[in-house]
């Protein structure tokens, strides 16, 4: 795969604030990335930087094997849609549209017909000669996004652009954007702090915390194998335990878990000694009322449930007195019904115990 | 693609319609009052004024009979031409005043939250002394024995007085120094509001800063342009009291004209139709610049 | 994006009504006057800015124990309009001889009564019985004063003796004259030897011709303050008040005046009361208090115009008594002629100066 876009070693300051701190980012042509983290990580200081807006203290941008570090945004290849859409409120749909053709000196013909072509894509028909004021919240959204798209970016920069629509219109543009992407073939690069819409849509997710990319992976990989407490916590729930490494034995190794309960964990790096951190999703936990044969099964008391519908949302406590949230999804033929108080046989697969690092 | 989903496609910006109920005519009312009692009153009493003769036994007295001689006299080329030097006086001091309080407006307005009132306040000093006291402090720096003629000939560029004042370039500098921050203030007000995406939106698609300015942020900023503008060239028209002091009155200004009318000439219903000439020219100037209604939303 | 437009326009509004009616010289202390306010211990003056010293009015309250409230104006039709609209009630006001000829016609002044007058004796006989109000029934002269030439003797080597040697060609743009139309077609009068005072058709339209070539020449017109131009080397020569030729003749010694030998406007200010007066006993003590010798020299000390008080000018310095701008000779007196009413002439003679001036 092409690389696109390269942050190499970037470091961002705002006067004594560190925003970024070494970070070194590779993005492939044509895919979907997407910056994922909570408010104040560095992840929009990213997309500005791409976009031009920001200049790295230290480090280099590279857009398409030309190094861009220095370049003003209109020198750059590449459009945003911001987060407030940006539409500018004196001129017109089509005229929003056309307004990056027309810094490009591109021929009115041709304009005109990229223009027309691209409301009929993002189903703008009819609205062309509207003021924004005169939109509604997802028109105007797809307006920012036709503005940006008609200009053949080799980068599209998404900056959270579906926070201010409702729910609905929110799940539904999510997939209205893959498969945008898909056909335009265009690289996109989005900005979110919602993880379900990371999940749903990226090839690639870069989480990032306090400046530092915490991983870098597909969706299921940041989701199933976190690399750090931090990707652990922040995508989906989990329980994070401290454990102490025991000792190794055909590829897996033992661990003594706070509360004294002894797991076996699948080794995939090199195995870690002394302390650690593991994850248990609680979903991975599976409960019975009769001990399941295998490996890694524990006796628990229930000591809270909630039941969600698909779910049930218990906790319960080791006889060491680790306290773990359990999902037990109310499938399988086993026993479904857990009262408070109740003892029940837990297992956890070795794959699912994950080691953190950091 | 069908986005048309009921509940979104509602415009949800469109200005509604605004009628005040009776708590709004209430809270109105005491503006109402003084525009009636200051405004619309003292114009419409002008406009009569303008239609009246004089006691030709008294001139100083009004007599109440219909004539239209005071607007006939009112166009003859003397007049049209004061008020023509007056309004080109007063345009160019208004673009004058744009083209040097734009960028300071501008500056202002986009720098630092709280650096902003400070900036202001330095606009805003020099006018808290009396308009008589700074215009005299340029009589003593462009006369010919004045500040800037000494510097002039001690550093040897010229050898003999230059005739800074009682030219119309002094008449143009006394106007924009004391209109200035009526220019400056209305546009800071545009372009404090102007949001700052919009003119990363136009630097990301491809605007260098001369197109962002002149096909976003100009625009965007025009009420203030507008508000300004007129604010300057309105009482740019009638301040004679500059032209008097540095310019020395060789031409006279329409303010100066239709003061005189109800003093020293004692012909007060002429100066009333010069008044209501001029009041009638500020009424088309505003309907030209006048905001045009977007049309309405079609659903 | 529209949100500032409403305020804009109202702001407009404002503007357009307020430039209709605007005025530069009326900025003097302002004391609302009103019948609730009245009382006997009061004395409301209206008079000329910059015309009565302070230390004068402080001197009176002392003695008197009245309070002085002093309302200003700029120009005598000022005053008029303000005392014919009614409504404000000043106990004394400050007219000049064409406006004090009008007031009295007009029947807006009441008589004075001359017993709480004493002072009236140390008056010169030549400010006493004036044409304008001949037995001084109604008023008493406060200052007068002449309309006379100056010229910077450095820069101006040809002789000037009357306004035809002042408006040359090759004194363009190097003069100054009055903002003041009727003073401005006196001039070309003097010049041509017309009446000042019985102004029609024919001899308007001389004095144009006349003013047409001269006011091609002007570079200032400055009613207020003609002698900073001067003064400042701006322009070297003009037409100014005798109280401002007197101060700039005590500021540089490089200046001369010259009274007119065509002749030249003799303005008398005076004190009067009107009709509408509160404090007409006030009114009188006042008058009585100016013609003091002590307290009219205190006048001329400030404005050095013609003090019309005999015992005063005894009490002047040499100097003072020599500056030629403040006491003309008896020649030169003899060529001086007041302003009498000229009704709907004023209008006529405003038309044909705004005209030239114009072109």
């Amino acid at each position: 795969m092409n690389t696109m876009v390269l942050l190499e070693n970037v470091s961002k300051r705002f006067g004594s604030t560190v925003a970024l701190q070494e970070v070194n980012i590779e993005i492939f042509a044509g895919e979907f990335l997407t910056f994922l983290g909570p408010s104040g990580c560095g992840k929009t200081t990213c997309l500005r930087l791409i976009s031009g807006f920001e200049r790295p203290s230290t480090g280099r941008v590279i857009l398409d094997g030309r190094d861009v570090t220095g370049d003003p945004p209109y020198l750059r290849d590449v459009n945003q849609v911001f987060q407030t859409y940006a539409l500018f409120p004196h001129l017109s749909v089509r005229d929003n549209i056309a307004f990056g053709l027309r810094m490009k000196k591109l021929p009115l013909a041709e304009t005109r017909e990229r223009v027309d072509k691209i409301i009929e894509v993002v189903s703008l028909d009819g609205l062309a000669d509207r003021k924004p004021s005169q939109l509604s919240g997802g028109q105007k959204q797809r307006v920012a996004l036709a503005r940006a798209v008609v200009c053949q970016p080799k980068v599209l920069l998404l900056d959270e652009p579906l926070s201010a629509l409702d729910a609905k219109l929110r799940h539904q543009m999510r997939l209205e954007l893959k498969s945008l992407q898909k056909r335009l073939g265009i690289t996109f690069v989005f900005v979110t702090h919602d993880q379900e819409e990371a999940l749903a849509m990226s090839d690639r997710i870069v989480v990032m915390n306090l400046g530092r990319v915490e991983q870098i992976g597909g969706a299921t990989e940041i989701y199933h194998r976190p690399a750090t407490r931090f990707v652990a916590s922040f995508i989906g729930d989990t329980n994070i335990v401290e454990a102490e490494v025991l000792g190794t034995d055909d590829g897996k190794i033992l661990c003594r878990l706070e509360g004294g309960l002894q797991v076996l964990v699948r080794a995939r790096n090199a195995p870690p000694d002394g302390k650690i951190l593991v994850s248990l999703r609680p979903e991975k936990i599976r409960i019975h009322k009769t001990r399941p044969p295998g490996e890694n099964v524990f006796r628990a008391t229930v000591i809270s449930e909630v039941f969600k519908g698909a779910v049930d949302d218990l906790t319960l406590r080791t006889e060491g007195g680790l306290e773990l949230g359990v999902l037990d999804t109310n499938e399988g033929s086993d026993e479904v019904e857990f009262d408070v108080g109740e003892d029940a046989w837990c297992r956890i697969h070795p794959d699912d115990v994950i080691i953190l690092g950091g | 693609m069908g986005y048309l989903l009921p509940g979104s496609s509602t415009p949800t910006s469109a200005t509604p319609r605004r009628t005040p109920g009776p708590a709004g005519w209430l809270l109105l009312s005491p503006l109402l009052l003084w525009l009636g009692l200051f405004v619309v009153v003292p114009t419409l009493l002008l406009v009569i004024l303008s239609f009246c003769s004089r006691d030709p036994d008294a001139p100083g007295r009004v007599l109440y009979a219909f004539t239209l001689e005071n607007y006939v006299r009112a166009f003859q080329p003397t007049y049209l031409k004061i008020l023509g030097s007056s309004l080109l006086y007063a345009f160019l001091t208004a673009i004058l005043c744009l083209v040097m309080g734009y960028p300071v407006a501008y500056f202002i307005g986009r720098a630092p939250e709280g650096r902003r009132n400070t900036l202001l306040a330095l606009v805003m000093i020099p006018f808290w002394t009396s308009f008589l006291i700074r215009t005299y402090a340029w009589v003593t720096i462009l006369s010919n024995q004045g500040f800037l003629n000494g510097i002039l000939q001690a550093s040897g560029l010229t050898s003999a007085p230059v005739d800074f004042m009682y030219t119309p370039g002094a008449v143009v500098l006394g106007l924009v120094y004391n209109y200035l921050p009526f220019m400056i203030l209305p546009i800071y007000g545009s372009v404090e509001k102007l949001d700052q995406s919009l003119i990363e939106a136009a630097y990301d698609l491809g605007a260098r800063p001369w197109s962002a300015l002149v096909e976003v942020i100009l625009p965007l900023t025009r009420p203030g342009i507008v508000a300004g503008f007129f604010l300057v060239f309105v009482p740019s028209i009638a301040m004679f009291a500059i032209t008097t002091l540095m310019g020395g009155g060789a031409v006279p200004t329409v303010g100066e004209v239709i003061q005189k009318q109800f003093t020293a000439a004692r012909h007060a219903p002429f100066g009333a139709a010069l008044g209501t000439l001029l009041l009638l020219l500020f009424f088309a100037g505003l309907w030209a610049t006048k905001p045009r209604r977007e049309p309405e939303p079609i659903d | 994006m529209n949100i500032i437009r409403p305020s804009a326009f109202a702001a407009l509004l404002a503007c357009a009504l307020l430039a209709t009616g605007c005025d530069k010289k009326t900025a003097g202390p302002e004391t609302p006057i009103s019948r609730e306010t009245k009382s006997p211990g009061e004395l409301r003056l209206f008079c000329w800015s910059e015309y009565v010293p302070q230390t004068v009015i402080d001197k009176f309250t002392e003695e008197t124990g009245i309070n002085v409230y002093v309302e200003n104006y700029a120009s005598n039709e000022e005053m008029l309009a303000k005392l014919q609209a009614g409504g404000a009630l000043y106990d004394l006001v400050q007219p000049s001889e064409y406006a004090t000829e009008m007031l009295i016609k007009e029947g807006m002044l009441l008589p004075l009564n001359k017993a709480n007058i004493p002072n009236f004796k140390n008056l010169a006989p030549e400010f006493v019985g004036m044409g304008y109000d001949p037995q001084n029934t109604h008023s008493v002269p406060f200052m007068g004063g002449s309309v006379g030439i100056v010229y910077n003797k450095e820069r101006i080597k040809t002789p000037v003796n009357g306004f035809g040697d002042v408006f040359v060609p090759e004194h363009a743009g190097r003069i100054v004259v009055p903002d003041d139309a009727r003073e401005i077609v006196t001039m070309a009068l003097d010049h041509l030897g017309l009446p000042i005072n019985e102004i029609n058709a024919d001899s308007l339209a001389a004095a144009r011709t006349v003013l047409t070539d001269w006011l091609k020449l002007v570079k200032v017109y400055d009613s207020d303050s003609p002698k900073t131009a001067l003064l400042n080397g701006d322009v070297d020569l003009g037409i100014v008040w005798s109280g401002e030729g007197a101060l700039i003749l005590n500021e540089s010694d490089k200046f001369a005046w010259v009274l007119p030998r065509e002749g030249a406007h003799l303005f008398v200010d005076n004190l009067a009361i009107p009709k509408t007066a509160r404090n007409k006993a006030g009114a009188e003590a006042f008058i009585n208090f100016i013609l003091r010798p002590e307290v009219s020299i205190l006048i001329s000390e400030e404005f050095p115009y013609t003090n019309p008080n005999t015992e005063a000018r005894k009490l002047l310095s040499p100097e003072q008594l020599a500056n030629p701008a403040s006491f003309p000779t008896k020649e030169e007196w003899a060529r001086l002629e007041i302003f009498h009413d000229i009704g709907g002439a004023a209008s006529d003679i405003d038309g044909v100066v705004t005209d030239l001036r114009a072109q």
